[in-house]
């Protein structure tokens, strides 16, 4: 009888499933996370004739230009496309995860006019399915690693430890700048610019001692760098996620997404009225 | 909990009537025990109204630095509603456009927030205020149904076991496979009526929703109507068709500028409403 344990209280709006909180409401939508994935997957690659394949080619071919371009400044070595590989999925993952992940608010501002929804699920989809991209990516990367004879190391156990970090951090930025969004539009213009400066600031394709000793202070704030190397030394270097920049850099993720989660959740109910 | 505005015009409420008591089946819902269905309580939605909107951050920093205020004015789309609706009752709503009709029912699906007030609903609501929200044009009807489905909030096992019977109601066997941008709105508004309706809901919204097929399946929908009022489901029902309104509901609510002018039973108040659209200026 859940019905009547739902005993009125004045000023508090009840309605059967949509009165237990944030968290347990997202969980009982679950299907439609589910489905909002699918979705996505599947319009991705609608109507195109390699389809699927897509995902496995495009990262390819970006280690491909990385290597043409910079292994030869970089002292290359047959190992530089690995390095820069796996970072750049990495990397991927956090920057279209945040950024649709930002927008998606807005975008699905005709659902949320319609039907009641719990409207965290549409950064948590976005998010989820480039974690889902980021998997099936490990498919050709573990090809990559044979054709180049890579080491495959009991230390790859550790991978998803950082991706879990990764996806907290993406997930928070997207919630955090998503409250945003909804009131100013050009949040999303500002993140866009941003996250491409962010992306030369952080050691993806170079290795990070080049960077100078006065800018050095920069892989410190620069969460992203911590996120990476864990991400990176599993399948780059086959050790664990060195301590002293996953703690940190999980300890960022998971402020961020605490952050994300309550600022949204304080602001959720006036989106309706702006998207 | 009000917020120092005042009532411009009191609501009359008008006593109810034996029709309307006989109207309710104490059996159907028995877990429900005497607590009503909707059970509103000095409801208030409250509107800004950005005259002039500021959606970017240098729009907003100039204005802010210049010490104008933001234009906005206060709008009361609703204004200390309050009425009860039991098990088993269907209530009509009436009111001239702009009335609050919609953002009424819109309150009571949880879309949008009360400003002020109470609203409990207890039980499963079915929601037929814009049928097929979030259909995917590029994506098969069989995808949407499940999209769509899950959207209300279905369980994925529900929408199999139910998938058939969707499919048969909308008459959509042939196109199911096919992508929605090929169908014609009649075809996702009958996809989506059979999908929100394919439930046992206890509490059924309805804005102006009958007009989405031909006669044919305005007959089916009439006769799935039929079979939710047998099983006692509770009906809140929003139209400008009085004749529906009288044929579908003993009781009924009559909405002007977001304030109850009057509610009661159906003949009465569609009497009032329409004393009160000749005396007052035509919306």
């Amino acid at each position: 009888m859940p019905a009547d344990t739902l005993a009125p209280q004045p000023g508090i709006y009840l309605a059967d499933h949509r009165s237990s909180g944030p968290f347990l409401t997202l969980l009982r939508y679950r299907e439609l996370l589910r489905q909002l994935v699918i979705r996505d997957i599947k319009l991705r690659y609608k109507r195109s004739v390699l389809g699927f394949a897509w995902t496995i080619l495009n990262p390819l071919f970006a280690m491909a230009i990385f290597t043409m371009v910079f292994s030869r400044v970089f002292g290359g070595g047959r190992q530089y496309p690995l390095y820069v590989v796996t970072a750049l999925l990495g990397w991927s993952l956090f920057s279209v995860g945040s950024t649709r992940g930002l927008e998606s608010v807005v975008l699905n501002g005709p659902i949320i006019r319609k039907v009641f929804v719990p409207k965290a699920i549409f950064p948590v989809a976005a998010v989820s399915s480039q974690v889902v991209n980021f998997l099936f990516s490990l498919v050709p990367l573990a090809l990559f690693m044979v054709a180049i004879g890579a080491e495959f190391s009991a230390s790859l156990l550790w991978l998803p430890l950082p991706l879990l970090s990764l996806t907290c951090f993406a997930l928070g930025i997207s919630l955090l700048l998503g409250t945003f969004n909804v009131f100013f539009r050009d949040v999303r213009y500002l993140y866009e610019a941003g996250v491409l400066a962010w992306f030369y600031a952080t050691p993806v394709f170079y290795p990070p001692e080049i960077i100078p000793d006065k800018f050095r202070f920069l892989l410190q704030v620069n969460p992203m760098y911590a996120l990476l190397e864990s991400l990176r030394a599993p399948i780059y270097l086959g050790t664990a996620p060195p301590a002293h920049l996953f703690i940190p850099g999980l300890a960022v993720s998971l402020f961020t997404l605490a952050m994300g989660w309550v600022v949204f959740h304080r602001y959720e109910a006036r989106f309706i009225h702006y998207v | 909990m009000s917020r120092g505005w005042k009532l411009g015009r009191t609501s009359r409420l008008l006593q109810p009537s034996d029709t309307d008591q006989e109207s309710r089946d104490p059996g159907s819902e028995p877990h429900l025990g005497p607590l009503p269905v909707v059970d509103i309580a000095h409801l208030s939605v409250s509107l800004l109204l950005h005259r002039e909107r500021t959606k970017s951050i240098r729009e907003y920093t100039i204005r802010v630095l210049k010490g104008r205020r933001i234009q906005r004015d206060q709008f009361w789309p609703l204004r200390e509603v309050s009425f009860a609706v039991h098990a088993g009752e269907r209530l009509g709503i009436i009111g001239p456009n702009g009335a609050g009709k919609s953002t009424l029912l819109k309150v009571i699906a949880g879309i949008i927030p009360p400003s002020v007030g109470r609203v409990v609903v207890r039980g499963r609501i079915a929601p037929l205020i814009e049928l097929g929200a979030g259909f995917d044009q590029y994506l098969t009807g069989r995808e949407n149904v499940f999209l769509y489905g899950s959207l209300l909030g279905f369980p994925q096992k529900e929408l199999e076991r139910r998938f058939d019977r969707i499919v048969k109601f909308a008459e959509m066997e042939e196109f199911i496979d096919v992508p929605l941008m090929n169908y014609s709105v009649g075809m996702s508004a009958r996809l989506g009526f059979a999908i929100a309706t394919d439930v046992e809901p206890n509490l059924l919204l309805i804005d102006e929703v009958f007009s989405v097929g031909d006669a044919a399946f305005e007959m089916k929908c009439e006769a799935r109507m039929e079979h939710f009022k047998e099983k006692g489901v509770t009906i809140l029902l929003v139209s400008h068709n009085l004749d529906l309104i009288r044929t579908t509901c003993p009781r009924t609510l009559f909405l002007h500028h977001g304030r109850i002018i009057a509610l009661g039973p159906t003949d009465d108040v569609i009497a009032e409403y329409r004393r009160f659209s000749a005396t007052s200026a035509p919306d």
